[in-house]
């Protein structure tokens, strides 16, 4: 009974870890708007209060997670530090680059709508002379992007799927350890339906507290990975953003429905072993 | 009132027998005897309304278990106990847990009256303070008595016991069959299966055999009836509880 109900917690722990993860990065989203930035080339001249308040604006966005404003000294900093050796174009002449705006997408927007978006509010700004978006590579890489998510929500489903057949392969064995209690009840008057219906309810109340428990287990690993590892931090988010309601409230879904899984699956088990109407 | 009417079972294509009649009123204890092998146990889950006959009927209350309604057969069994040959004995499984069986099947019962009564059962049948002992461990006659007591917390109308004097013990036969009779002096109706009727039993209350072929029917200790009932008594008494034995 121990190692089955440790069997149960870990697989549970797994698929609320697994669920957590996607949840809160999106798949590659979350790792790809760290990557990918659009850029808003300003005209020549352009000055830095106007660069920062385009920056602004553009930063109220609903796609945009992040939006800064970047003056020709920086530019060109950045521009030497990509090429080096090539200081000699600014000769004594004036800074021959614009300043910028450097936009970075919301992980739920890391996609062709997002960069549309983005791209049809920049567009008639007059400040702005040239919006990089990643042009045709960019249809590719969200491509794969899709793909990729759908391989990794394929995981979950088969995480899931495991789950469910373990828990069923459980319930069935206990349901047949349970015969002679069943045939006693069952001797003596008790219908069927509410041997099965109290068990079920019992399963229900065992599979919260196993789910609340491998739930919240899973939150606090995701937080202690996210506070001392980088690569967490940046693939599924920040110790502060998975203590935010938009994680709390999927952690509360998910854990609602574990606990009915698990009614499900005692049930689907006691079926298999006392088909109805024996 | 549990009445068979004409009833017959067929095991592994063979009949065992047919044409059995018995009527058990209330506070009627009937002993049925019969040699191994013939069915006794049989007859026992055909008229608790477990295993349909193969001819005739049993007939509760004056509804059919097997051609009513099954809600009324489910709750005969509910208000009926039954004391198996053999109490299954899982490893680990307590008398305790057997209690608590019952209390689940009976419904409503608290905690502490549950063990009080669970106390008081078990003092009855000499397994005082036997709460926690396994059932495994418990000798044959133990465990009849342990089933007895179980069966009795949920204070059945209708008793059926298979094997147990028999299986309680010499030792125990005597004081086990005053506690029957005391119990059909409560308006219980008591059916037993044994092999063979007790010698004290005989001594005591000469019983008549009713029956010819593999069984044979004792009325035992009847209570006192009501002036009134007493003709449908001696009918009863005097009706012919028959079987035919083939094969």
């Amino acid at each position: 009974m121990r190692r089955e109900t440790a069997g149960r917690f870990l697989l549970c722990f797994l698929a609320a870890l697994y669920f957590l993860a996607m949840l809160l990065s999106g798949g590659v989203n979350r790792f790809l708007s760290g990557q990918y930035t659009i850029s808003a080339i300003l005209h020549v001249g352009v000055p830095d209060d106007e660069g920062a308040g385009i920056a602004g604006k553009v930063a109220a966005l609903p796609p945009v997670r992040e939006a800064q404003y970047r003056d020709p000294e920086q530019a060109w900093a950045e521009f030497l530090a990509a090429y080096p050796g090539l200081g000699s174009l600014r000769g004594e002449g004036e800074n021959p680059l614009p300043g910028y705006v450097e936009v970075r997408l919301r992980p739920g927007w890391m996609s062709d709508e997002g960069i549309a978006a983005v791209r049809s509010a920049l567009e008639p700004v007059s400040q702005v002379e040239k919006i990089l978006t990643g042009g045709d590579a960019m249809q590719s890489l969200l491509r794969m992007k899709r793909w990729a998510n759908a391989l990794l929500w394929s995981g979950f489903a088969l995480v899931c799927a495991v789950f469910l057949a373990f828990l069923v392969m459980q319930e069935k064995a206990r349901a047949t350890r349970l015969l002679p209690e069943v045939s006693f009840l069952a001797g003596r008057g008790v219908p069927e339906g509410r041997i099965a219906s109290m068990r079920t309810a019992g399963a229900v109340v065992a599979g919260s507290f196993v789910a609340l428990l491998a739930t919240g287990l899973a939150y606090a690993a995701l937080l202690l990975a996210a506070r001392h590892l980088p690569l967490v931090r940046v693939t599924v988010g920040s110790a502060e953003e998975l203590l935010g309601t938009g994680s709390l409230l999927p952690a509360c879904l998910f854990l609602l429905c574990a606990a009915m899984l698990q009614g499900l699956a005692s049930l689907a088990g006691w079926r298999a072993t006392f088909p109805k109407g024996r | 009132m549990i009445e068979a009417f004409r009833v017959g079972a067929v095991s592994r294509g063979r009949t065992l027998w047919e044409g059995v009649d018995l009527a058990a009123g209330k506070g009627e204890l009937w002993v049925v005897t019969g040699p191994p092998s013939s069915g006794k146990t049989l007859l026992l889950h055909i008229l608790r309304g477990e295993r349909r006959p193969d001819s005739g009927d049993v007939v509760v209350d004056g509804e059919s278990l097997y051609r009513g309604s099954p809600e009324h057969n489910r709750r005969f069994r509910a208000l009926s106990g039954v004391v198996p040959e053999l109490l299954p004995a899982e490893p680990g499984k307590t008398l305790e847990e057997m209690f608590l069986l019952s209390a689940l099947a009976l419904g409503g019962v608290t905690d502490e009256e549950r063990k009080g009564r669970m106390g008081d059962l078990l003092s009855l049948v000499g397994l005082a303070g036997a709460e926690s002992v396994e059932v495994s461990s418990l000798s044959v006659s133990e465990r009849a008595r342990a089933a007895f007591a179980v069966e009795l917390f949920r204070n059945p109308r209708a008793l059926f016991l298979d094997m147990f004097l028999a299986h309680a013990g010499r030792e125990w036969a005597d004081r086990m069959g005053a506690l029957l009779r005391a119990l059909a002096r409560e308006e219980k109706t008591i059916l037993m299966m044994e092999r063979r009727l007790p010698d004290e039993w005989q001594a005591q209350k000469a019983p008549s055999p009713l029956s010819a072929g593999p069984f044979t029917l004792y009325r035992v200790g009847a209570a006192p009836r009501a002036p009134k009932e007493k003709g449908r008594e001696r009918q009863s008494q005097s009706s012919p509880v028959s079987g035919t034995a083939e094969g």
